[in-house]
């Protein structure tokens, strides 16, 4: 299949800190959520795809192109929304709506009203005196209608309430019906990543520790409780032991080594999205 | 239209699976008639909390299995079932029931007259409230 995005074996220093080597494709129909701890170098593997920031060793190609390249055709398919955007403060919504609707040619007004409407967002008002919140809906309604085959989205949604959080939910799966479309969002947001996503590539200070689909993800992590202390030495899968309790990110092989050496849990259960994040970004070693 | 397709992630039945296996006893059940319009991979992979390869999957094998049907550029619609699938989707729906509630009471290590007497028991009392 065609590949929207490939970045190979990207490496950047900044100061004490790498980033990489990090390998990453974007296909079109699907989404991939960009999660980590803070300061794991999210923004500046989304700030090197679009080329405002140079890597210091790989490739990454956009549609085809190199990036950082002569050809740039490649940046009208893509709509990249910063964390924070630089330039708006003296603008009102109206004003935005003019300059940017011109930069793009398939830019839908209708879509943009609708989105103005459903988020209230008031576009009399200078950028600089909406609440976060509201810089951000607007911002994103300035985003979504470009309609561009690729969509990156950095922390969109982190200072919006509850409801709006939800109705961006549903904009971006209804802009994600069409199948030649593709979104890469950096995101903290447990729901995001929960009803949005299909990949998850986690990074953690620099490092890719995982790229991963969504439901292989939580269907190989798996909690076991045995009636007591276990003892003897790690099972196959095992990630982490405390008293009775077990946790194995490989359910397959840990459940076939149980049955072979009849150990017979008490219980066990799947794990929650966040649980297994946490313990991704936060455990200190690694198998 | 909402599904109301439950998944259970404790399950070690893959999720792809217990979607088809659900929306199969919605239509069999005649829950879902022919022609029905089902919501998109996207949708449906948003309200499930899956991804979309996991919603394809199960698509992809109801329509093998002729439950479902894709036309492009509509939709994905409930197929119109011939009684004989109706019946067998039925009939091993039921069988996979029972095979399950045999093997959990072998398991508490009930005898074979235990597990027939305690099946008629519940078959009665059922038929009773009826």
């Amino acid at each position: 299949m065609e590949k929207y995005i490939e970045i190979e074996n990207i490496q950047k220093e900044i100061d004490n800190f790498t980033l990489g080597p990090i390998n990453l494709n974007i296909e079109p129909g699907t989404v991939t959520a960009l999660v980590g701890d803070n300061g794991s170098g999210k923004s500046t593997l989304l700030k090197m795809v679009m080329n405002l920031v140079n890597a210091d060793s790989g490739t990454i190609k956009a549609f085809g192109e190199l990036v950082n390249g002569e050809n740039e055709d490649w940046k009208k398919q893509i709509a990249y929304q910063p964390q924070t955007t630089i330039g708006f403060d003296a603008f009102t919504g109206n004003d935005l709506n003019k300059l940017i609707s011109r930069w793009y040619p398939n830019w839908d007004q209708k879509f943009f009203i609708q989105l103005i409407d459903q988020l209230n967002v008031p576009l009399n008002k200078k950028f600089i005196n909406l609440s976060q919140g509201v810089q951000q809906k607007l911002t994103l309604a300035l985003t979504i209608p470009r309609n561009t085959k690729l969509l990156i989205l950095d922390e969109p949604t982190s200072f919006m309430d509850i409801p709006s959080k939800n109705l961006i939910i549903d904009m971006l799966t209804e802009y994600m019906e069409d199948e030649e479309r593709a979104i890469i969002l950096a995101s903290h947001q447990a729901e995001d990543i929960k009803k949005l996503a299909d990949y998850i590539m986690l990074l953690r200070s620099g490092t890719q520790i995982q790229t991963i689909e969504k439901d292989v993800l939580t269907e190989n992590y798996r909690k076991y409780w045995f009636s007591d202390t276990l003892k003897g030495s790690p099972v196959p899968g095992e990630i982490s032991r405390s008293g009775n309790e077990l946790i194995s990110n490989d359910a397959t092989a840990t459940e076939t080594y149980f049955a072979a050496h009849n150990m017979k849990p008490m219980n066990s259960s799947a794990m929650e999205l966040e649980e297994i994040i946490t313990l991704l970004l936060t455990r200190t070693t690694f198998n | 239209m909402k599904l109301p397709i439950q998944l259970s992630k404790d399950s070690r039945e893959p999720i792809y699976h217990q979607i088809e296996q659900q929306l199969k006893a919605l239509i069999a059940g005649g829950h879902l008639s022919a022609g029905v319009a089902l919501p998109s991979i996207r949708v449906l992979s948003k309200e499930l909390e899956v991804s979309v390869i996991t919603t394809r999957r199960a698509y992809q094998n109801l329509e093998n299995d002729g439950f479902i049907k894709t036309i492009q550029g509509k939709g994905t619609f409930v197929a119109e079932l011939d009684q004989s699938l109706k019946n067998a989707t039925k009939q091993s729906a039921v069988y996979d029931v029972f095979q399950h509630a045999i093997e959990t009471a072998r398991n508490y290590d009930y005898t074979h007259s235990q597990i027939k007497e305690l099946f008629l028991t519940i078959l009665h009392e059922s038929e009773r409230r009826e």
